[in-house]
């Protein structure tokens, strides 16, 4: 008997290592790999399943010995049916938690447990309860700033969502289960909204290990942008084979199949028709009227920006007022404040949707539209940033010390605030933003490592407040950067040396 | 540069004294002054179709505050030069509501749930 036991368990558990090894490798390939990966996954696991059963029927004869042997074999397999068919949609996130914690093995198997928690979480006293499983695990992680995420998917709040699950990528711990599980929910989430260039840079930077399902919703974005590599009809289909919840994914393979070329795939812009109105503050009023009723965007800012300073630079604009100043017996020097008030009031409609679209200043622009709105970009989102990295670097002294996953979300806002500045101000903003963000950003990633013991979130600090400082070419704070960053980072997952 | 104050009437198209007052930019004072004395006779009397005026941004609610600011803005030579400049280039006022946008991105409502996410 021993001996048939030995010649089902050896097989039984070299098939798991196997079936372990295609998973990782599979997590890394983003070619016909996976596929091959995946497809030998599953067939070890179906072979695990046929091992077990066989296991079973062996070792029936040894009376009650054979349900814990039973159990032995089988509960890991059935574990992650349980999880995946019943816990996840039921909503059990106590079940989830529990079987994903056995379904793991390693260093740090409650973290990929409490993402799971986290995505089973159906109403708000499971959320109450994943969120005090997270903050009793200290310092924070990839997989407490997951469960944050999933959390507010949850609550539906699907921006906060998206910024926490995209922030673990600055993380340095990496559990590559959490992180299959952030870039699957991203991946859906961009599916969702139908936003493909979003799963076509995810994917061409291999920014998330992917699973089944993500590299399927990858292959169709890639088809509707009609990007470079997009995979053929033959290969979806194989993508579609291999993941789950084929029924839902078959009619968007068909789509993407049958789908032209998305204006993202031919960089086009539209064409701008000419403007059928004859004067140039007839152009401007036109033009001005595009950018207010539609959509903001860079093109129509500076088409609008364009026509106003021509406009009203156009001495045919300064002679039709002084004629109708003369008409209506307006006192001297009224063409001039016309002009001032008139500029003043484009300046302060045209920023402020510009400013809530996160748009900058056109280029060039130097009359007196041009000039205006430039400076009141910069300088009004100078100050803002300035104010918000200054209130920043004071949370170190407040007396109530905030939880970790809060010093985390503060950080995730500023940087996507900075960036959107840096983005629309162009670099000569980010050279004036940096002193501030890196002054207050050194200080709070100092306190965060030495006061707070939250390695991994001073580490990311440190590492972005470097790229930054390379961009802008600040030799003192690159100096300090390269110092901060070269520390090995202590993790769940032992230390991790940058 | 001077900012419009927060409480002057904007000049621009969707307040501008014209459009509010529904008059054509060459109006004369005395047209001006009889217009708005009728739409505040209107107001008052909740005619539906003094409720409502006409922009190029299109329609925008009429309030008696609104036809005074309007008269108030039209009596200063210079402010009604600044609202001129305006209404005379403008597009002609709509009446109806704007078309519907272009449609963005598809938005498959629901997908992420049938993905096995929720919500």
């Amino acid at each position: 008997m021993p001996l048939v036991l030995y010649a089902i368990a050896v097989p039984y558990l070299v098939l798991q290592r196997v079936r372990q090894a295609a998973v990782a490798a599979r997590r890394a390939n983003r070619t016909w790999r996976h596929l091959a990966w995946s497809a030998l996954a599953g067939v070890v696991h179906a072979a695990m399943l046929a091992g077990a059963a066989t296991l079973v029927v062996v070792v029936w004869q040894l009376g009650w010995l054979a349900a814990p042997m039973a159990a032995v074999a089988i509960a890991p397999l059935a574990t992650e049916w349980v999880l995946r068919f019943i816990a996840v949609p039921a909503g059990l996130h106590r079940l989830a938690y529990h079987a994903a914690r056995f379904t793991r093995s390693g260093a740090d198997p409650r973290a990929f447990a409490l993402c799971m928690a986290a995505r089973a979480a159906g109403d708000l006293t499971a959320v109450a309860w994943v969120e005090a499983q997270r903050d009793t695990r200290t310092p924070l992680g990839d997989a407490e700033i997951a469960a944050t995420g999933l959390v507010a998917a949850t609550r539906g709040d699907a921006k906060t969502a998206r910024a926490m699950l995209r922030s673990i990528a600055m993380i340095v711990e990496n559990h590559p289960a959490v992180r299959e599980l952030a870039g699957e929910w991203l991946a859906c989430d961009a599916a969702e909204r139908g936003a493909w260039g979003e799963l076509v840079d995810d994917a061409a930077h291999h920014r998330w290990p992917a699973t089944p399902l993500t590299y399927l919703l990858e292959g169709i974005a890639a088809r509707h942008l009609e990007a470079a590599g997009a995979p053929g009809p033959y290969e979806l289909w194989a993508r579609w084979a291999l993941a789950p919840r084929r029924r839902a994914t078959r009619r968007l393979v068909a789509e993407a199949l049958a789908a032209p070329a998305g204006p993202a795939a031919t960089g086009a812009a539209a064409p701008v028709e000419a403007s059928p109105i004859a004067t140039a503050l007839g152009r401007a009023v036109a033009a001005h009227l595009a950018f207010e009723s539609q959509p903001a965007v860079a093109r129509d800012l500076a088409l609008a920006v364009q026509a106003w300073d021509a406009a009203l630079g156009d001495p045919a604009t300064r002679s039709w007022l002084a004629q109708r100043a003369l008409e209506l017996d307006a006192p001297a020097g009224t063409v001039e404040r016309a002009v001032t008030d008139v500029a003043g009031a484009v300046t302060d409609e045209l920023a402020r949707r510009a400013e809530a679209a996160q748009l900058g200043a056109p280029p060039g622009g130097d009359g007196l539209v041009g000039a205006a709105l430039s400076r009141r970009l910069r300088h009004g989102r100078l100050d803002a940033l300035e104010a918000a990295f200054a209130r920043w670097g004071e949370r170190r002294l407040d007396q109530v010390p905030h939880p970790a996953i809060d010093e985390w979300r503060e950080f995730v806002a500023l940087r996507a605030a900075y960036l959107a500045a840096a983005t629309a101000g162009g670099l000569e903003l980010r050279r004036l933003a940096f002193p501030r963000a890196f002054t207050n950003g050194s200080n709070v990633a100092a306190w965060l490592w030495n006061k707070r013991q939250e390695y991994a979130l001073s580490h990311a600090i440190s590492r972005w407040l470097l790229a930054e400082a390379i961009l802008v070419g600040d030799s003192e704070a690159i100096e300090l950067g390269h110092r901060n960053c070269a520390l090995a980072v202590p993790t769940r997952l032992g230390h991790i040396q940058p | 540069m001077t900012a419009a104050t927060p409480t002057a009437p904007s000049t621009s198209l969707a307040d501008n004294p014209f459009f509010v007052l529904g008059i054509a930019t060459d109006a004369s004072r005395i047209e001006v002054e009889r217009e708005a004395q009728k739409l505040l006779g209107m107001l008052e009397l909740g005619f539906a179709d003094a409720a409502i005026y006409a922009t190029p941004l299109g329609p925008r609610a009429r309030t008696a505050e609104g036809v005074r600011a309007a008269v108030a803005a039209l009596r200063d030579p210079q402010r009604r030069l600044v609202a001129e400049l305006w209404a005379r280039h403008a597009p002609p006022p709509r009446h109806a509501a704007a078309p519907p946008r272009e449609p963005g991105p598809a938005v498959r409502a629901g997908l992420r749930r049938a993905l096995g996410w929720r919500p």
